[in-house]
């Protein structure tokens, strides 16, 4: 029982990790109808971001600060620089801006280790966020925790911005119908921009926030963005609520399979988004159909 | 429908009238690069012979990735999981259960065609970027499988895979010179079969389901069986890339089906243009030197190979091919 | 010759009843139009029989025989349709994207291992759907290049292909140019006499001078049936296009 309920945390906080790219991920998707294969290198500069100010500075926090900075900038320039400007020359559709992502996944994990070696890095965790607590019964990490109430918040904030405010209704409007927010008024490139900034900064925040966890290393967004795409996938493509809940599920699988089916673990998810694929093609969470 | 792939552009030009010169032209160039294939291992040094074949194995891998994305407009970022299976069939066949090469060569083959028949029943049922990831989470499913299994002998890999025995034929495949001219039968047999695979019938509707689906549906087709018949047709030329590559080396592992080189045979497809039936084989020798190059002048091969991968997709959509043939084209 | 005959057709999307209760029948060789004010129902009546769309309930049956649900199977039983915006393989030529829809109907379409080149047969028929429709000129452009009134001639002519026992068209004369449009008239005039049509379309010009029967459609459901005098006397059609005070008038 209480390898269970430790379990479950874990499949929570690996959930909530998951979930910071997959939000950034879908809301791209949506909005832009851009596939960003590079998304899992902004949670990689996240982490060395987390990394390089957390060896500097010796704060956390600081890094926690700045660690989604750069990414933010970088996804705002990259949409704005070139992925528009391709996507309005007309002769990209969204499959070549899909590979050309791959090219810019790949190109920064081999930058990072051009920079910083091939070495594995790490992260203190922060002193106030280190330790244990007891909890219905069983001792669990305290940054565990953190993690998990990073993301839930992160979800909160999200849903409140997008269901509440007049930002949100703006974004729901450009899913819907992108030439009629430009008829509005909206910049709607500017828009685009600052969405792809905020979804690489979500994935930046997730770097940093996993670096006290799991060893930095160069291609660590490369393993972790194939999780996301399951995710976005399983939550049907562009459906912010849909990830969440995606998240949870893909999340668990894993821990689940980790704790109780060891030589499952690396392919469970995958099973469990091809029974997905088979059942709802249109992942498990829309229930809107896109116009093709 | 924007959903419909555009990588491909014209594939049937052979009506036009000036075919006849054409077709002449090509039958110099193909001639002569038999020729010049033949001829290569007395010709120039060991380090040439190594280097075509490893081209002409990528060029398979490339021709197998092409039919699906070329022909059918599939794209897909999981072809890499078909070249490990081909690889891991034979070493599993050889190794583990101790069958005879001849008999495990087909088994394996038989095998990819059975999976790729479920698996493309389950891909083809979406699109697009959707087809693009799932074929992507499958290749991952296949790699954690191939690092996880004792069968495989998890990241380690397999050796002691066996070359062809031609000793009826008075010859040893381990010696180059050897092992060179049997890659160049079986990329002669392999690119010329997906060929006409793709000049048939059947390659025909693969085309029509490219340019439209819907029509290809509303002219009477299932299309959904030919996008599974695709699929397979793309598997089995990929696994057969997979035993040359497994043979050259006497080795398999997991890296065979990682993402990364599903990427690389598409970015291969992507250089030589869909469009021409020597695309792949460009492709294939283009991706093959330049890494090769890179590999002598810097030590972060992924940092350029991704610079380009993106400089490729950017600005040289069509590929080199077109880009030689508009060159040299006329326009009306 | 044969009939087409649609059973009680009935579809809802939500809530919404797009096609409520519709029963019309075409007998052989007849040219039928299908009109009326934009919504009325009219394409989703024709995505509804050729399989593009499932009925909530209801049948449509080609000489007594259900047709099946799905859009090649439908092909397959003897109708085959054009659409309103052009749906064609936009970079092969005129004369394959024909060969390609010759070759639905024919035994090597499943053949991998033969050129097909070898079948010259599919060419004949390619060129001979290419002369119903005009396009004997320019069968070796690719589709990309033609003008916007060839394309609707070979998006008819591809329908034609499937050598249908009934042809429906969904309004093969959107945005053409009035040369266009007239010479449109003038190909689907000359179709085979045997060949059972059934006409969507906005222009009445197209519709008067190739049909001999119109069918309204109003809300989903058949507001009249007749010929052309017939139903510009009928005072349901009057209300339906101009609003109760000129039915009245």
């Amino acid at each position: 029982m209480q390898v269970f309920l430790t379990q479950v945390l874990n499949g929570l906080q690996l959930s909530m990790l998951v979930y910071l790219l997959a939000a950034g991920l879908t809301l791209i998707f949506g909005l832009m109808n851009i596939l960003n294969l590079a998304h899992g290198a902004f949670f990689t500069l996240g982490a060395y971001c987390g990394v390089a100010v957390a060896s500097a500075t010796g704060s956390f926090w600081l890094a926690l600060l700045l660690g989604p900075l750069l990414p933010l900038v970088l996804g705002a320039v990259l949409q704005s620089m070139l992925l528009q400007p391709l996507a309005e020359r007309g002769r990209s559709t969204h499959l070549d801006l899909a590979l050309l992502t791959f090219g810019l996944l790949f190109a920064t994990a081999g930058a990072v280790e051009w920079l910083f070696g091939s070495a594995f890095l790490a992260v203190p965790t922060p002193p106030a966020l280190a330790g244990h607590v007891s909890l219905l019964g069983i001792s669990y990490p305290v940054y565990r925790l953190f993690i998990i109430g990073v993301g839930l918040s992160v979800a909160a904030g999200l849903t409140f911005v997008f269901d509440r405010t007049l930002l949100g209704a703006t974004l729901r409007a450009g899913v819907d119908d992108r030439a009629m927010v430009t008829a509005l008024g909206v910049n709607i490139n500017a828009l685009f921009a600052a969405v792809f900034g905020l979804g690489a900064a979500l994935a930046g925040l997730a770097g940093v926030i996993a670096a006290p966890l799991t060893s930095v290393y160069s291609q660590m967004g490369i393993t972790i963005v194939v999780e996301t795409f399951v995710v976005v996938v399983v939550g049907g493509l562009g459906n912010l609520r849909g990830s969440f809940y995606a998240s949870l599920i893909v999340g668990m699988t894993n821990a689940m399979s980790q704790a109780y089916l060891p030589e499952v673990e690396m392919f469970a998810i995958y099973a469990l988004l091809i029974g997905v694929m088979i059942v709802r093609p249109q992942g498990m969470f829309r229930n809107v159909e896109r116009v093709a | 429908m924007s959903e419909e792939v555009t990588i491909a552009r014209t594939t049937a030009r052979d009506d036009i009238s000036p075919a006849a010169q054409v077709r002449r032209a090509t039958f110099v160039l193909v001639g002569s690069a038999v020729l010049g294939a033949l001829a290569l291992p007395w010709l120039s040094t060991s380090y040439a012979t190594t280097l075509a074949i490893e081209i002409m194995i990528a060029a398979i891998f490339a021709s197998g990735i092409n039919l699906l994305v070329g022909t059918t407009g599939l794209v897909s970022l999981g072809q890499g999981m078909f070249l490990g299976l081909g690889g891991y069939g034979i070493g599993i066949g050889t190794t583990v259960l101790g069958l005879p090469l001849w008999l495990s060569v087909p088994a394996t083959l038989v095998l990819v065609a059975t999976l790729a028949a479920a698996i493309g029943a389950v891909c083809t049922r979406t699109r697009g970027v959707e087809f693009l990831l799932i074929t992507l989470a499958f290749s991952q499913m296949f790699y954690g499988a191939a690092i996880k299994l004792r069968l495989t002998n998890g990241s380690d890999g397999m050796s002691g895979i066996p070359r062809p025995d031609l000793g009826l034929l008075g010859l040893n495949a381990d010696s180059p010179v050897v092992f060179y001219y049997y890659i160049l039968l079986v990329t002669m047999l392999a690119v010329a079969a997906v060929w006409r695979i793709a000049e048939s019938p059947f390659g025909s509707v693969l085309a029509a389901i490219r340019e439209s689906e819907r029509r290809a549906a509303a002219m009477g087709y299932a299309v959904s069986s030919y996008k599974v018949g695709a699929f397979v047709v793309a598997a089995v030329t990929c696994a057969v890339a997979g035993i040359l590559q497994s043979q050259y080396t006497y080795f398999i592992n997991p890296d065979s089906m990682s993402w990364q080189l599903s990427g690389e045979g598409v970015l291969m497809v992507i250089i030589g243009s869909t469009t021409a039936v020597a695309g792949p084989l460009v492709g294939a020798a283009v991706f093959v030197l330049a890494k090769q190059g890179l590999s002598v002048l810097t030590t972060e091969y992924m940092l350029f190979f991704g610079i380009f991968f993106m400089l490729v997709v950017a600005f040289f959509r069509n590929g080199v091919v077109e880009a030689f043939k508009s060159a040299f084209r006329s326009k009306p | 010759m044969s009939t087409l005959e649609v059973r009680s057709l009935h579809k809802a999307f939500g809530g919404l009843d797009v096609i409520s209760n519709l029963n019309l029948t075409v007998p052989p060789g007849q040219r039928r139009a299908v009109i009326g004010p934009n919504g009325a129902g009219k394409t989703t009546f024709l995505n509804l029989i050729t399989g593009w769309l499932t009925p909530t309930s209801g049948a449509v049956l080609i000489d007594g025989q259900a047709v099946a649900t799905h859009p090649e199977e439908v092909t397959h039983a003897g109708i085959a349709r054009s659409f309103q915006r052009n749906l064609l393989l936009e970079d092969l030529t005129v004369v394959e994207n024909l060969r390609v829809a010759c070759q639905a109907f024919h035994p090597c379409r499943r053949v991998f291992w033969r050129s097909k080149r070898e079948f010259g047969d599919l060419f004949e028929q390619a060129r001979q759907a290419a002369e119903w429709m005009h396009l004997t000129d320019i069968l070796e452009v690719p589709v990309t290049h033609l003008s916007y009134g060839q394309k609707r001639q070979l998006e008819v002519a591809l329908a034609l292909c499937a050598k249908p026992k009934i042809l429906l068209m969904d309004e093969p004369a959107a945005g053409t140019s009035p040369q266009e449009r007239a010479r449109l008239i003038d190909l689907i005039n000359r179709l085979p006499k045997d060949l059972t049509i059934l006409l969507v379309e906005h222009d009445m010009d197209v519709v008067f001078a190739t049909c001999d029967i119109i069918t309204v459609l109003s809300y989903g459901k058949v507001l009249a049936t007749g010929t052309r005098r017939d139903i510009q006397e009928d005072p349901a059609v009057i209300e339906a296009y101009l609003g109760r005070r000129h039915a009245r008038g």
